[in-house]
């Protein structure tokens, strides 16, 4: 993929500048590719999300855009337009925030905030009021003089997210900074940098295994697989029109049903699944020949129950498939009824109690509100 | 009840048994305090007949600071080309011991910082780590006599002062390494990494991370080094070549002349005091005031 490909949806608008590119970086550990002839762009105060499960090369990106890692082969990178592929991490206008926080045990709170000063040979007057002022931004105003070990796992990250801060990066990398916090915390973060991001206007390079973490707050997301990129754009992009079958599983598709594509006309496509005729929006980019095996995702929420029997003809903008009542999961704030239907189960997801029906006849959803895509490639 | 049913069921235990149920606190108590008193008592009685009039009847009492006078008179008297009273002559062997010592201990700083931090992290540790400290378990006597033959009879060098720092760095290394890899292996590179992202060239992640982080083990190593070096005796004697390091010179006078006895026994109470002031001093340095804590 070239750079030129990335203007299409999702890459930074005109307007934006370029402050980060990555040409065709490949990067080995052995005979291990982490990182596939890999080419991305990040636009200046853009909130870019590299998302993926582990081994998916999107920390051994991270570490390449840092120079925390030699790539073992390179287009070129730059940042801000300056060519780096030869410099060193300490000379790349970039810092890196660590899941494991990485602060420096011997020294105190402030100290370890001012350490990018202090290597840049700053004074200790403009460091300490430089350091005061990035406690302030992560809200731990008071804390200047603690030790690293009297500190919590929150508040380490958020002193480790005032030290990369504090020099001004034009890049911030996140490696999964919120990974070793729990649940509750994690939420509160995750709207802290938002707002951090808001009002500093510096290009975030955000680094998670969660899909939720990257829809919350990413502008752009690139899914990663085995050193590829897999899909890249806009959450909505992801979220409603997965590329494959992979990456609508991976953003949490919970049925996906599959079938022969018929035919594609304009954004619709239509897919034969048993007896039954299904459609939904073509997500999967070019489109392959008729008969080849397709995907229909659909997601448990948008399907709804119906007492109304399915007939064999085809409806106007809905798919309806006959089924039988299955399993229900009680989840709290909704239900998980999975309905048994001649072509396999299919989950729904109901959130009001009212619309439950208890002479279930036939299940239904809007085809503009399912993807059809292709089960393998890009 | 239950106290009760225990005593009963004790009694009906074989003897050795029942033993043991005791032996803790009785046994225990007494073996340990013997242990303490056999260490001890001899370095307390050296201590009280360093300060007595007559050390030589094993009695303490009569007390005096004559010997102290004569182990620091002797040597001032010497260098000033004066006559004294005993030919006990301290001041060479102490000055050559504190020298090797401190040669020793930098010299076991200085590979420690090389060897430390990279030990851990290599493919080969473990074979590396048996070499180094092999020296740990081959008798002093066995290493002298090795490093005395390799020098004189197969490269046919002269010994001198360089010979004996090279034996006293071989004894004293592998107990500065270990000291040093109690600290090293707990280090984490990822640090370092931190500090390079934040800007840091070499030489400052260098001194203002790894050094500070790894003090600790720089000041061990250094310590182990110094003492190690400063009372060795068995290397010593074969690499000698006519200089005499103070145990050596303490060994030989105690072996030959009645008289000097009772400054052996000062003697050896100033390098307990000074051996054990230096140890505290280590430890204070190393660990001391809390500034050095490498929890995270």
């Amino acid at each position: 993929m070239t750079s030129d490909n990335n203007i299409a949806p999702g890459a930074p608008s005109p307007g934006r500048s370029e402050v980060l590119s990555v040409e065709h970086a490949t990067h080995q550990f052995g005979s291990l590719v982490a990182v596939d002839d890999v080419s991305i762009t990040a636009g200046r105060g853009e909130f870019l999300t590299l998302l993926g499960e582990s081994g998916s090369g999107k920390t051994t990106l991270l570490r390449l855009i840092a120079g925390l890692e030699r790539p073992t082969k390179i287009g070129g990178i730059s940042i801000e337009g300056q060519d780096v592929a030869a410099l060193p991490a300490s000379r790349r206008n970039c810092t890196t925030v660590f899941q494991h926080y990485a602060l420096f045990p011997h020294m105190s709170v402030g100290q370890n905030i001012e350490y990018g000063l202090r290597v840049r040979g700053i004074s200790q007057s403009e460091r300490r009021e430089r350091a005061i002022e990035a406690l302030n931004l992560v809200r731990l105003p008071d804390k200047y003089d603690r030790r690293v070990h009297q500190l919590s796992g929150g508040e380490r990250q958020r002193i480790s997210l005032a030290r990369a801060l504090v020099t001004r990066p034009a890049i911030l990398l996140l490696d999964e900074p919120l990974g070793a916090l729990d649940e509750k915390l994690r939420v509160d973060m995750q709207v802290e940098l938002l707002d951090l991001h808001k009002k500093l206007g510096i290009t975030f390079i955000y680094v998670t295994h969660s899909q939720e973490e990257a829809l919350t707050m990413s502008d752009r997301i690139i899914l990663m697989r085995s050193g590829n990129i897999v899909q890249e754009g806009p959450p909505t992009d992801l979220f409603d029109r997965p590329r494959n079958r992979f990456v609508a599983d991976f953003m949490g598709v919970e049925n996906l049903i599959e079938g022969a594509l018929e035919a594609v006309s304009g954004e619709h496509a239509s897919v034969r699944v048993g007896e039954h005729m299904l459609s939904g929006m073509w997500s999967g980019g070019d489109v392959p020949a008729a008969g080849t095996k397709v995907c229909v995702a659909v997601r448990a929420e948008r399907v709804r129950l119906s007492n109304a029997a399915a007939t064999n003809g085809q409806e106007d903008g809905v798919n309806r498939l006959p089924c039988q009542s299955g399993a229900t999961i009680y989840k709290g704030k909704y239900v998980d009824r999975t309905l048994d239907c001649d072509i396999g189960p299919v989950k729904a997801r109901i959130w009001d109690r009212d619309a439950d029906i208890a002479d279930l006849a036939s299940l239904w959803w809007r085809t503009d509100e399912c993807a059809v895509t292709k089960i393998e490639g890009s | 009840m239950t106290i009760e049913n225990k005593t009963l069921a004790r009694f009906r235990l074989p003897f050795w048994q029942r033993l043991t149920d005791w032996a803790p606190t009785g046994i225990g108590i007494i073996f340990g305090y013997s242990v303490l008193f056999i260490l001890y008592f001899p370095i307390v009685m050296l201590m009280l007949l360093s300060f007595s009039g007559d050390p030589l009847t094993g009695i303490p009492g009569d007390w005096t600071i004559t010997w102290y006078e004569d182990v620091i008179f002797a040597d001032i008297a010497q260098r000033d080309g004066e006559a004294y009273g005993s030919n006990f002559r301290v001041g060479d062997p102490l000055l050559l011991s504190i020298m090797l010592a401190f040669i020793t201990s930098i010299l076991c700083v200085i590979a420690v910082l090389i060897v430390g931090p990279v030990l851990p992290r290599i493919k080969w540790r473990g074979p590396f780590l048996v070499g180094f400290l092999m020296p740990l378990m081959i008798p002093g006597i066995v290493g002298g006599v090795g490093l005395f033959m390799w020098y004189r009879l197969v490269i046919h060098v002269k010994m001198g002062i360089w010979s004996l720092v090279v034996a006293h760095f071989v004894w004293a290394f592998p107990f500065a390494l270990l000291a040093m890899l109690v600290v090293a292996s707990r280090f984490d590179t990822r640090l370092m990494e931190a500090a390079e992202d934040l800007g840091a060239k070499p030489w400052q992640r260098f001194w203002q991370i790894e050094m500070p982080i790894l003090k600790p083990g720089i000041y061990a190593a250094g310590f182990f080094g110094f003492l190690l070096s400063f009372n060795e005796l068995p290397f010593s004697i074969f690499m000698r070549a006519g200089q005499d390091t103070l145990p050596l010179y303490l060994w030989i006078q105690s072996g030959a002349h009645n008289t000097t006895v009772p400054l052996i026994y000062a003697m050896s109470t100033i390098i307990t005091v000074g051996s054990i002031g230096l140890t505290f001093l280590a430890i204070k340095l190393a660990f001391g005031g809390g500034q050095n804590d490498v929890r995270q």
